[in-house]
């Protein structure tokens, strides 16, 4: 898994407001590069410290492919949810912004 | 062999080899298709396992429907430790059954994705073992899965191909919806493959049913063209090649 922005995944933050995303791409996937550049200009106005981003090219690492059960390429998961195919930048907030508010309330109880 | 000559790969089905002229062809698609409880699990685990321990094929099972502690249970009903074939190295299982994926929850798809990920989960098993033969069990939970069926149809013939191109045999199995008279929930399976066959178990009184199998097609063969009684026995499934089935 590639570290791309903030630290790794695997490399727990203990700051409960950092959101952990993971996005899944191969080497043959014709729209993984598209998915990259929209996932990077949505996260990118939050700046750096707000996300975990962590790349898994699963030609590379077909392994955590088949760990985190994910086929269908692009994949972005955050928190507990993902979405494939290019998404629109209004999904990706939704999501970011769900997985904030649920770290919020966990952070709370 | 000369370069036309078709290089057969044996079953394990006792009885099918001779209705198909001693197997299917090598590095072919073939299509297990037939409604829930027909046999369709227990014939492609059967051809991994017998392909295992007669022919010495290494062989991978994709599994898609079942967890694989259900699947290696229900084997041992029919004398085949799958989990001795995994410890020797001459069976992989890829679980790649729903309830293991890490997000819980699948909030859109795009009609932008493709199938590679599944294929270089799967060509990583069957690079690892030198695989001879390949499982996909089944093919319909995909199309559950996934909206955007027109993308799935190119993604499975690419993913088909690509399994295939280096000599590994496929078996692919396919649910027919209970009120259906296609090969599948996607219409495509069946072209897909260069062969198909068809399992039955049509109630033929109001107290029995009688299990049968057609082989539909196959490509570059003479096949039979009867529908042939079979039967799920203490070893699995056997064919009776000379038994035409009384249901049909």
């Amino acid at each position: 898994m590639d570290k791309a922005a903030g630290s790794n995944v695997s490399d727990k933050h203990t700051d409960d407001t950092i959101v952990d995303i993971v996005f899944f791409k191969s080497d043959t996937c014709a729209f993984c590069p598209r998915a990259e550049e929209v996932l990077r200009e949505t996260i990118q106005d939050f700046g750096p410290s707000a996300f975990n981003l962590s790349i898994v090219n699963v030609s590379q690492n077909p392994e955590a492919a088949e760990e985190y059960g994910v086929f269908a390429l692009p994949t972005i998961m955050i928190g507990g949810i993902s979405v494939t195919g290019i998404p629109e930048p209004e999904m990706l907030m939704k999501m970011i912004l769900g997985c904030k508010i649920a770290k919020k309330r966990g952070s709370r109880q | 062999m000369s370069d036309y000559e078709i290089d057969r790969v044996k079953t394990g089905i006792p009885g099918l080899d001779e209705l198909i002229e001693g197997g299917f062809p090598r590095g072919d698609t073939i299509l297990v298709a037939g409604k829930a409880g027909t046999g369709k699990t227990i014939m492609a685990n059967q051809f991994l396992y017998y392909g295992a321990v007669k022919y010495n094929e290494p062989g991978v099972l994709v599994t898609l429907e079942e967890p694989p502690r259900a699947i290696k249970r229900n084997m041992l009903r029919f004398n085949m430790d799958l989990d001795s074939l995994v410890q020797q190295g001459m069976l992989a299982i890829v679980d790649l059954y729903p309830s293991k994926e890490v997000a819980r929850v699948n909030i859109g798809e795009y009609p932008s994705f493709d199938l590679s990920g599944l294929e270089a989960i799967i060509m990583n098993h069957v690079n690892k073992i030198g695989a001879k033969r390949v499982v996909i069990d089944t093919l319909s939970i995909l199309a559950y899965k996934f909206r955007s069926r027109d993308i799935l149809r190119e993604e499975f013939f690419k993913l088909t191909a690509n399994i295939t191109r280096h000599g590994a045999t496929l078996l692919l199995t396919s649910e027919i919806p209970a009120q259906d008279s296609g090969l599948g929930v996607f219409d495509i399976e069946a072209f897909l493959a260069s062969g198909v066959v068809v399992l039955y178990n049509e109630k033929i009184s109001d107290t029995s049913r009688s299990r049968s199998i057609e082989v539909l097609k196959l490509r570059g063969s003479k096949h039979s063209s009867r529908i042939h009684s079979m039967r799920i026995t203490d070893e699995g499934i056997r064919v009776w090649p000379g038994e035409i089935s009384p249901s049909h």
